[in-house]
């Protein structure tokens, strides 16, 4: 017995660190209702005590570097320069590569400046709160995109954070560490963000393919989505704002596991594969600035400006609707005593209007014309007073309620108010332009041609 | 004239290294593994600490040693990523394990074998990583054979000018 573990001790030593590692891997995975396998999204403490000591391994060296690219140039600069200026006069040809080198460094420098002069005026404008962080690593493998961030739960950071640039969106924070943070990818698969096509307004998730690109999937086929069209984030994820650049469609492909359905694979706006600094979205409660404010409360002050003088606009359109003279009939009928009563039974009560006026001068356009007499007047037949039409009058009044031309004009303030809650107005006496007294409305005379 | 058997062999072909060496090795290639991706961008097609795992088996030829070895670094290269902590780590115990069990029985001193075993040893890693990602977990998990093939040629290449300069700091009886 004793040789038989002696023997295979190598062999057994194996099976046992893979059976412990198994076991691990059991405690990790959960099985959801559908009965998949995923991972539990937040991590037992074993486990993040793991990823805590990693990080411990592996941030601070990451850190060094990070910081030596800036370090390294100011020490670089400074050394050399003092000792340029010491040999300045021994040799010409050092100094000159010196400040070569120096242009070069000075170069670097200025484009760093550039771009953290960019990341600023984009926080600035921007309306949530940011944090800028740098990039300081990556997972080491493509089979997880994930980076690291130099600021963690110390400076503000916190689980879930949007992660962005000025281009567009870059992942969203997956875990957190006192003073670094992991980013999770949108190129990753297990990423997920809701984005829309912006042109045909197509929703969808956001995810990495196996190549490492992002890809719109769930999405029906559609063969109005172009390569070229921009794709925005949607909001819904409750991580990244509204309206946000994600990128433009780069190619349509279909789904190699659902059949119909097609992946849009996108071509990212910011430059997942060498971001050197970020901005961390730390809360999406809008940050307005002094002028943004300033700007919103002169467009309050605008707005009640303009209420108050549609208010005087709409007094005053009613004030000469009642002044002034209209096309009624002063002697109609009050149309309250034609309508039917409502609730009686009988027809439906229906908006009362004005009579209309006989035409004084009746023509071709008049209703109910029927061409130039032919007899004198006191022999010819007595034409048919013109009747408005009735189509559109389902209570057969044909008082001309209903019809739109012969409506009183009302002021364009009131189109709220449903015709069947309007009171009916009295006709107002028409008044004669000379002597300002009450005029019957003439009756139609068919002999009087304008 | 005694027979070489493959225990004889083992006995006279085993490195040593300075001790700081098994540590400051590793952790570079951590580091390193961690920091060069971000810069060399999608063609990062390496694994710096399973070449570390592999040559350290090899020179050792204890597959315990190459085992302990390739449970660490993998365990830690699981930790920096966001998937489950222990695939990386059962990967590269089997390539320690594979490694020193071949370094037993072959002259690893030859460039070819250890380019050919590199070559190898990381793509049954990566299939390893595969078995059980969909395998054992049964988790949908995208792959590409050409970025696989690329890694293993990259290791490779790797190890042809690693090998070298490790094999400088072996400590001579």
């Amino acid at each position: 017995m004793e040789s038989f573990f002696v023997r295979y001790r190598n062999l057994l030593v194996l099976l046992a660190l893979l059976v412990a590692q198994i076991l691990g891997l059991a405690i990790q995975v959960r099985r959801n209702a559908e009965g998949r396998t995923s991972y539990d999204p937040r991590d037992s403490e074993g486990v993040q005590l793991i990823r805590l000591w990693a990080n411990a391994v592996v941030s601070p060296p990451e850190r060094a570097v990070a910081n030596s690219r800036s370090g390294a140039g100011w020490i670089w600069e400074n050394y050399f320069d003092l000792r340029n200026v010491r040999q300045q006069n021994q040799n010409l040809q050092s100094e000159i590569d010196q400040l070569r080198l120096e242009q070069a460094e000075l170069l670097e420098d200025a484009r760093a400046g550039q771009r953290l002069e960019a990341l600023n005026g984009f926080q600035q404008k921007y309306l949530y709160k940011t944090i800028i962080a740098q990039v300081i690593g990556g997972s080491g493998t493509d089979l997880s995109r994930v980076f690291y961030l130099n600021k963690g739960k110390d400076e503000g950071i916190a689980r879930d954070m949007a992660v962005i640039t000025p281009e567009g969106i870059a992942g969203k924070v997956r875990e957190v560490y006192p003073h670094s943070a992991q980013v999770l990818a949108i190129n990753d698969q297990t990423s997920g963000a809701g984005v829309i096509l912006e042109t045909t307004r197509i929703r969808g998730i956001l995810r990495g393919n196996a190549q490492g690109e992002p890809a719109v999937v769930n999405i029906l086929a559609d063969q109005r989505i172009q390569p070229g069209e921009k794709v925005l984030t949607a909001g819904g994820d409750q991580i990244f704002p509204r309206g946000l650049p994600v990128g433009t469609v780069e190619k349509v492909e279909k789904d190699p596991d659902r059949d119909g359905f097609i992946q849009v694979v996108v071509k990212p706006a910011s430059r997942l594969n060498g971001l050197d600094e970020v901005l961390v979205i730390t809360d999406s409660e809008p940050r307005l600035n002094d002028k943004q404010l300033k700007d919103l409360a002169a467009s309050e002050s605008e707005k009640s400006v303009e209420a108050a003088a549609l208010n005087e606009q709409k007094k005053a359109s009613q004030i000469l609707e009642e002044k002034l003279p209209g096309l009624t009939d002063p002697n109609a009928a009050k149309p309250a005593a034609n309508a039917a009563q409502p609730g009686d039974g009988s027809t439906p009560a229906a908006p009362a209007g004005p009579k209309l006026l006989t035409p004084q001068h009746s023509d071709r356009f008049t209703p109910g014309y029927t061409g130039p007499p032919a007899q004198p007047a006191d022999q010819a037949p007595k034409p048919a007073t013109p009747k408005p039409a009735t189509g559109n009058n389902p209570t057969g009044n044909t008082s001309g309620a209903n019809h739109p031309a012969t409506q009183t004009p009302k002021p364009a303030t009131k189109p709220a108010n449903p015709p069947s809650e309007k009171k009916p107005e009295a006709p107002k006496p028409q008044l004669h332009p000379d002597e300002s007294v009450p005029m019957p409305a003439p009756k139609s005379n068919p002999n009087i041609n304008p | 004239m005694p027979v070489l058997t493959a225990n004889s062999r083992r006995d006279i072909e085993i490195h040593r290294y300075p001790a700081v060496l098994y540590l400051l090795v590793p952790f570079v290639a951590l580091v390193l593994q961690a920091l060069l991706p971000h810069w060399l961008g999608r063609f990062a097609y390496f694994d710096l600490p399973l070449v570390v795992t592999i040559y350290f088996a090899l020179a050792r030829r204890s597959p315990a040693q190459g085992m302990f070895l390739g449970i660490v670094l993998g365990l830690f290269q699981d930790a920096l990523t966001h998937r489950a902590i222990g695939i990386n780590g059962i990967a590269k115990t089997v390539a320690g394990y594979l490694a020193a069990s071949v370094g037993i029985r072959i002259d690893v001193e030859n460039l070819l074998i250890r380019l050919v075993l590199n070559f190898a040893l990381t793509l049954v890693s990566n299939g390893i990583y595969l078995l059980i990602y969909r395998g054992l977990l049964g988790m949908d998990f995208a792959w590409s054979w050409l970025d696989m093939i690329l890694q293993a040629v990259g290791n490779s290449v790797i190890a042809l000018v690693l090998f070298p300069l490790l094999d400088r700091f072996q400590v001579r009886d």
